[in-house]
């Protein structure tokens, strides 16, 4: 592994026919650390993963992963990861149990050593009391903990997680934010995609924002907030669309962004003690009423804004 | 290993499901033994064919009216229907009225009625004179019914043979500018009469059967002419279904596909020529599986003499690689589960027409038929077994088992190359 890093992107591109998904992303994560790939849905997250994890080969350009390259050893890469698939990727009528020794076997283990990282992912994933009953049983919660527990069987340098906690219940997806966080303070290095910011916000070590198949930001936490200054995050709703009033309010002093969705806005601003009043006053003028008003502290929301000029629900 | 732990996966899944254990066993299996029982019953251990006997109610009113002395064409009928011979197919019961026989066949007692009219002599013997015989038959039985009616028309016949003869004697004498009187009419008749009656017996006056059961000659070991019908029947059904699972068991590569499961073990360090090894290893496992079943279960429950052990191995060998090879290649070519359904039957109904697995109990099938299903690989299947089934050697089976191998191979070519193309 030179220099300490366990995955270097370098110019990653791919091409689906007409359609450019990833267009030139590059990066490097850090053995030992938490790296979130944060955008929306579409921005080439998972296609970026997918070049890394060997499912597809890159258009153009080139990652390694602890030094051995995607394209020249995929065997080795392969070797090194654990995936955990966006979608359950799981064969449903077998048992919990019976699909870990599946998985474990197709990476290599066989024998007692094979039975006991079992018993050791049943009891990470805590399963250990379900592990008869079949998958298919299983709640979304519990597939998704099964999901990821086949990736970890071989003890992974990397694991690689596809937006592992969409569609679940909190409870699962607590369990699921402490398994990762565990991993990692194991000596894991984990490399995770997500469109909530909150999660990629609690766990991560550097934070790359991916929107339209490139990175267009990347750093820590800290840094990424630093990008938007003071500026404070408004969250409106109005009880109906106003194109003109929306127009109005970018060109009144102090409001840097604004992203409008269907009569939900969210604005960048300077000094929201100042620029609310002069909001309500020509809301009030535009016959429109704000009906509710949220006001944040700089997030990631407030960067991927303030660089892309649209809110990350976009 | 891996290959094998990705085969024994496959087979947990197959063995798990009922939908397979149904078209592998369950399907084959239940119409052979359906068809089996339509055709009269399965086979007795004594190598005989058990044809139902039907029950014959007679009601016979004839009532000879001395014009031919001695001669009473409703009890000739009557004998007839009475014969030795015909004993083991028809028990026939004289009653005394028309009503109640109805009845007896009404209520599923008789499986049919005859009733003789009170002028069937006269009308036998007089050449201007007719009269109806009537059968009254259960509509719910075929084979008994339908032997009863024959033996009915060929006394009738017999009758009407006399009645011709008296009119063509009539005919001649009158070109010759002679004149045949009643007498001489009825003579001849009565002559023709007992000319034909004496004919029904055999010179010696020995029975003649009119219904005989003949068991083919030339098999190797005796066999029931029930096993005959059955086996090749069996053999369409085997063929089929080997070939339907076959399909099915390849279409896991689809399901795997659309699970996301292939996709994650093309990302563990496993190559995908041994992810598709392992999907066909369980698909020729599961066939070995299916065809040792089945061959051992039409054995024991239908009797069916498979022929030499050698011959049918070999033949099971290029059955079960054909229809994996095939089973691969159809599903390379479909894009989604959802497809498999209708591909997987319309192919495998269609190629299985065409190989001739659904008429193999016709005897008549035309030479072009048979030419035309040796298109298909189903076809080639189902001459091996029929080979196999006639107690044919291995050489005698090489043909169609090396076409089979064959075929097969160069399916799975194809269908590996497309999968390749598509996950690699």
């Amino acid at each position: 592994m030179p220099d300490g890093v366990a995955i270097r992107a370098q110019d990653l591109q791919k091409q689906f026919r007409t359609v450019s998904a990833v267009r030139g992303v590059s990066f490097e994560v850090r053995a030992g650390e938490i790296f979130s790939l944060l955008g929306p849905n579409g921005a080439g997250k998972s296609t970026t993963i997918s070049m890394l994890s060997c499912l597809l080969p890159p258009t153009q350009g080139d990652a390694s992963v602890y030094g051995h390259s995607i394209r020249q050893s995929p065997q080795r890469v392969k070797a090194c990861l654990g995936v955990v698939p966006q979608d359950i990727a799981l064969y449903l009528d077998l048992s919990a149990r019976e699909n870990l020794e599946f998985w474990g076997k197709m990476y290599g283990l066989r024998g007692t050593a094979l039975r006991q990282r079992v018993a050791e992912v049943l009891e990470i994933i805590g399963l250990t009391e379900r592990q008869k009953d079949t998958v298919g049983t299983f709640s979304g919660g519990m597939k998704r903990r099964v999901n990821i527990g086949a990736a970890l069987l071989h003890r992974p340098d990397v694991i690689i997680m596809d937006e592992p906690t969409v569609g679940i219940d909190p409870q699962s997806r607590r369990h699921i934010l402490d398994n990762v966080k565990e991993l990692n303070r194991q000596g894991m290095t984990v490399l995770y995609t997500t469109h909530y910011m909150e999660e990629a916000q609690e766990l991560s070590h550097q934070i790359a924002i991916m929107d339209q198949g490139k990175v267009i930001v990347c750093g820590t936490h800290a840094e990424l907030i630093r990008l938007v200054g003071e500026r404070t995050r408004l969250d409106l709703t109005l009880d109906t669309e106003a194109d003109a009033l929306v127009e109005c309010w970018r060109g009144i002093a102090g409001v840097h962004s604004l992203s409008a969705d269907h009569g939900r806005l969210t604005l960048l601003v300077d000094d929201s003690n100042l620029v609310l009043p002069r909001l309500f006053e020509t809301a009030s003028q535009f016959g429109v009423r704000i009906t509710s008003v949220t006001i944040e502290e700089p997030n990631l929301e407030a960067v991927f804004l303030h660089l892309t000029g649209k809110a990350l629900r976009d | 290993m891996k290959t094998l732990t990705i085969a024994a996966k496959d087979l947990t899944h197959i063995f798990q499901s009922v939908f397979s254990l149904v078209m592998m066993f369950g399907a084959p299996l239940m119409i052979t033994g359906l068809l089996s029982f339509a055709f009269g019953g399965r086979t007795s251990g004594t190598g005989t064919f058990n044809l139902p006997v039907t029950r014959v109610q007679v009601v016979n009113l004839d009532q000879p009216d001395g014009a031919a002395p001695g001669f009473a064409a409703g009890k000739l009928l009557v004998d007839v229907l009475q014969g030795q011979s015909l004993s083991d197919v028809l028990a026939v019961t004289l009653v005394s009225d028309e009503a109640s026989a109805r009845t007896a066949v009404d209520e599923q007692q008789a499986g049919v009625a005859i009733i003789i009219p009170p002028d069937f002599t006269a009308a036998a013997t007089s050449p201007d004179r007719s009269a109806a015989v009537v059968i009254y038959r259960d509509p719910t039985r075929t084979i008994g019914p339908g032997i009863v009616k024959d033996l009915v028309r060929h006394v009738m016949d017999g009758f009407s043979g006399a009645k011709i003869a008296g009119q063509v004697t009539a005919d001649g004498l009158s070109a010759a500018g002679a004149e045949a009187d009643q007498a001489l009419k009825d003579t001849i008749v009565h002559e023709y009469t007992a000319w034909l009656q004496s004919d029904e017996h055999g010179a010696e006056g020995a029975a003649v059967p009119r219904l005989t059961v003949v068991a083919p000659t030339g098999a190797a070991q005796p066999k029931s002419q029930g096993a005959d019908l059955i086996g090749p029947i069996m053999a369409g059904m085997l063929v089929f279904f080997v070939f339907f699972m076959g399909g099915n068991g390849a279409e896991s590569i689809i399901r795997e596909a659309e699970q996301g499961t292939l996709a994650r073990l093309t990302s563990t360090p496993t190559s995908l020529a041994a992810i598709l090894g392992g999907k066909f290893i369980g698909v020729i496992v599961s066939l070995c599986i299916q065809v040792a079943v089945l061959v051992l279960a039409s054995l024991l429950l239908f009797g069916i003499q498979w022929g030499q052990a050698a011959t049918v191995i070999l033949v099971s060998l290029g059955l079960i690689v054909a229809s994996a090879g095939f089973g691969v290649m159809l599903m390379s070519l479909i894009t989604s589960s959802r497809q498999t359904g209708p591909v997987l039957g319309g192919v495998m109904t269609l190629t299985g027409m065409l190989g001739g697995l659904f008429t193999t109990a016709i005897p008549t099938i035309p030479a072009s038929f048979n030419r035309v299903a040796l298109v298909t690989p189903q076809g080639w299947a189902l001459q091996g077994w029929k080979l196999a089934l006639s107690g044919a050697g291995v050489g005698q089976t090489l043909v169609p088992v090396v076409v089979m191998l064959v075929m097969g191979s160069a399916f799975l070519a194809v269908g590996i190359v497309l999968f390749r193309r598509r996950f690699a």
